[in-house]
């Protein structure tokens, strides 16, 4: 791997393993790269990283759990690192990044290729004090099997990992066996028993994982003391019609139907759609399929 | 001795004159036919003589030549063959030409002489009249179809010697069709009443109706979308003479008139199976016929599993929405089908139907994005109304609350309808779905606290100039339900909340 910065596109750098740059972290794992490729910066060694990683076809209320702890996070001066993968990963990087914190990606390919395409948003906003970062060299086409050593990347550079919705056999328990192999803090958000999505955590959490009750008990492990952060918008909820209250005290972060809605509140149909359209129109609800609302977090 | 009768074929859903010409003179015994005719008009002269042999006429060894005029229009059918026949007769002197004039003949002859039924005698007779026509001749098995036109005497010939001796006694008494008893065989109609729960995709449904509307229902598999389309005719209002009229031509020409051939009052309801080709959907063929769009003229056309549609077929469709008329060309001319349809469509959220239950849904983010793209943002783009049909809670299901019947929705969308009349009487719009362009600033004028919630939604809702219009066009449908001359808040609210989805729903 023999490298000049010249030869590399423009915004990316290339650090070898003996460079005072290179993370320290890095050189704990038995296979350390001999250099890694860096667009944006790298990870500040005097803070903390949390890593959080999820399904990416997660739901909604993980999405949020993943924007909401990621956002305490940051707002305490955490940097939040992921894979920039659809789902749970680009909410991570996304509520870090509300929050005006560092966030850094961790990429299977090349950092000059955005994958999925669809994080091409996030990809271009993670510049300045985050990075995009990655081992393989520019061009390099994200193949199956660069996965699994991309995700020993992320865990080594953390010091703590969060894994927020993964299913049996998920991906990011790939991400948790290295956290446990690097000797990382693990911590699972609980599910219920009969949530797909939530067995993977369930079962970290049964083999002695952290519980992740709150993004404050995550900085206490942390040594942090919590401070609010003020990005956080709470809405006042007197300035509804009472219509409107009794919908959005329906809501949640699961996604509820109009039928739903209709039958919690004991109104009208065309009373809830007013209302939930009002609701929308405020930005305190967000409709996250035909019809589905939540409550925007 | 010449002779010319008049007969007629259809074009589109018109019928057109053809004028069947006859010259009996010494000669080389023969018979020759001409007039660009297809092999089913050309086989018409060994009907006609065999079945004029069986009545008791014999052809007499003379050179016979037919001609159907105009003779460079494309004759195809088998409608000429009464007409032939009795210009043959009354070229052998059997009557005058006189006692033929101004008098249709339409009818395919079978050997021994009978007179067998054929297809688009309606616009054919409707033909007749506009020629001035005071008598036409028809197979008897459509005369209940040839009576709907006003103003002519339709006469139901079952064989060639009825029709012989009718035109010689001059008996053009107009024959009394029986009164079939109707036999209503007391089945259990669908109606809205059968449906638990579902009040949203109801109202939907109701809108569209009243609005004449496209509706969009998206939802996992066995909410009950197939059930509330089939129950969409049932809310329908009566169609106007001229609606039924149209509607009966287009059945006519495709000879899809039930047995008594009376004139359909109900608004036809079409569901084609998602397999149809692009012929079958718009009308095709070489002599083109009316395909799936057309038949639903007037009323509503469901496509069940839009994302399965071929989308060659889907595409087909766009224009035919949004001018409300398909257009075929041949080499032969154009011709013009009406299809002013109401499209409801329905659809699986994802390939697997479930999604965004993640407990069900095992699609990825490709999974989703690739069933999605099946369907093109502009055939997406003409749908006006777009709602969730949810799965249903076993509590609905068993529940006793009966929603409104399908009677008490038809009253309200008859009186919507009455007073879109009434706004647009003179302007050549009949309903809101018609209004275009700049007359919308016109007609689906708005408030400045509707205007203000307009711009709201347009800003945080990403709307774009094509769904803010189908917001306004709903609204005033919304408005025209409830009886009311202004569209108010809770009109674009409604709206708004049906308004049609985008790619970025699915954005996962």
């Amino acid at each position: 791997m023999k490298n000049d910065n010249k030869e590399l596109p423009e915004g990316i750098r290339y650090i070898r393993k003996g460079d005072k740059e290179f993370p320290e972290k890095m050189l704990e794992l038995y296979d350390c790269p001999e250099g890694i490729y860096v667009k944006g910066s790298l990870p500040n060694p005097e803070k903390k990283t949390v890593a959080i990683v999820g399904a990416r076809m997660c739901s909604a209320y993980g999405r949020a759990t993943a924007s909401y702890f990621a956002r305490e996070l940051a707002a305490n001066d955490v940097q939040i690192i992921s894979g920039l993968a659809l789902g749970i990963d680009g909410a991570a990087h996304q509520g870090a990044l509300l929050a005006g914190g560092a966030t850094f990606g961790v990429l299977a390919g090349g950092v000059d290729i955005c994958y999925p395409r669809g994080n091409i948003e996030l990809y271009t906003k993670m510049t300045g004090q985050s990075g995009i970062i990655s081992e393989e060299a520019c061009g390099c086409p994200p193949i199956a099997k660069l996965f699994p050593k991309r995700n020993r990347i992320i865990s080594v550079l953390s010091d703590l990992v969060l894994v927020v919705e993964a299913r049996q056999r998920s991906g990011s328990l790939i991400t948790a066996d290295f956290a446990m192999e690097h000797g990382r803090d693990i911590f699972a958000v609980p599910g219920r028993l009969d949530d797909e999505l939530s067995k993977g955590c369930n079962e970290l959490i049964f083999q002695g994982a952290g519980l992740a009750i709150s993004p404050e008990r995550v900085l206490e492990i942390l040594g942090k003391r919590n401070k609010k952060s003020d990005n956080f918008k709470k809405y006042v909820q007197n300035v509804l019609a009472r219509e409107e209250n009794m919908v959005y005290s329906c809501l949640s972060l699961h996604p509820q139907g109009l039928e739903e809605l209709c039958k919690h509140t004991q109104l009208s149909m065309i009373a809830v759609m007013e209302a939930i359209t009002l609701l929308q129109l405020r930005g305190m609800v967000k409709e996250i399929g035909r019809n589905r609302y939540i409550k925007e977090s | 001795m010449f002779s010319s009768i008049l007969s007629a074929d259809v074009r589109g859903i018109t019928g057109v004159p053809i004028l069947v010409e006859t010259d009996i003179s010494d000669g080389l015994p023969g018979l020759t036919m001409v007039g660009y005719l297809t092999s089913a008009v050309k086989e018409s002269a060994d009907r006609v003589r065999t079945a004029l042999k069986n009545t008791g006429i014999p052809m007499p060894p003379k050179k016979i030549t037919i001609n159907l005029s105009p003779a460079d229009t494309k004759k195809e059918g088998t409608g000429f063959d009464l007409a032939i026949a009795v210009s043959m007769m009354c070229s052998l002197g059997i009557f005058p030409q006189e006692w033929v004039e101004k008098i249709l003949f339409l009818g395919e002859l079978g050997l021994d002489g009978t007179i067998k039924k054929i297809r688009g005698v309606l616009p054919m007779v409707e033909l007749a009249r506009t020629q001035g026509c005071k008598v036409c001749f028809l197979p008897k098995e459509n005369l209940m179809e040839g009576q709907i036109v006003e103003g002519i005497c339709c006469i139901g010939v079952g064989t060639l010697r009825e029709t012989m001796n009718r035109i010689i006694q001059r008996d053009y008494k107009e024959n009394q069709t029986e009164d079939q008893l109707e036999e209503t065989i007391e089945e259990e109609q669908p109606d809205f009443v059968q449906i638990r729960g579902q009040e949203s995709v109801k109202q939907a449904a109701k809108l569209a109706a009243a609005g004449r509307l496209n509706l969009l229902m998206i939802g996992p598999p066995g909410s009950g979308k197939t059930m509330i389309a089939r129950r969409i005719p049932t809310i329908l209002p009566p169609m106007t003479r001229e609606e039924s009229l149209e509607v009966t031509k287009i059945y006519s020409v495709c000879g899809l008139l039930s047995k008594e051939g009376k004139l359909m009052t109900d608004r036809p309801f079409r569901a084609p199976h998602h397999t149809i080709s692009v012929s079958a959907m718009v009308g095709g063929g070489r002599k083109p016929m009316p395909g799936e769009i057309s038949l639903s003229n007037h009323g509503c056309m469901f496509l069940d599993e839009i994302t399965e549609v071929p989308r060659n077929v889907l595409e087909s469709l766009r224009q035919p929405l949004e001018d409300k008329v398909v257009q075929i060309s041949r080499v032969s001319g154009n011709d013009i089908f009406p299809a002013n349809t109401m499209l409801v469509a329905a659809m699986n959220p994802c390939k697997c139907g479930y999604y965004p239950d993640m407990n069900k849904c095992h699609c990825n983010a490709r999974d989703i994005y690739r069933y999605l793209n099946k369907i093109s943002m502009p055939f997406i783009d003409r749908m006006d109304l777009c709602v969730e049909a949810p799965r249903i809670a076993f509590e609905e299901l068993t529940g006793t609350e009966l929603g409104q019947t399908s009677a008490q929705i038809r009253e309200e969308v008859i009186s919507a309808h009455q007073m879109q009349l009434e706004r647009y009487q003179g302007s050549g719009y009949r309903f809101n779905s018609d209004v275009k362009g700049a007359d919308m600033e016109e007609y689906f004028r708005v408030g400045k606290t509707q205007k203000k919630i307009l711009e709201d939604a347009f800003e945080r809702l990403n709307l774009t100039a094509r769904s803010y219009h189908k917001i306004l066009k709903v609204a005033r449908t919304a408005a025209d339900l409830a009886g009311s001359q202004e569209i108010e808040t809770s009109h674009i609210l409604q709206a708004i909340c049906y308004r049609n989805v985008d790619r970025k729903f699915w954005a996962v």
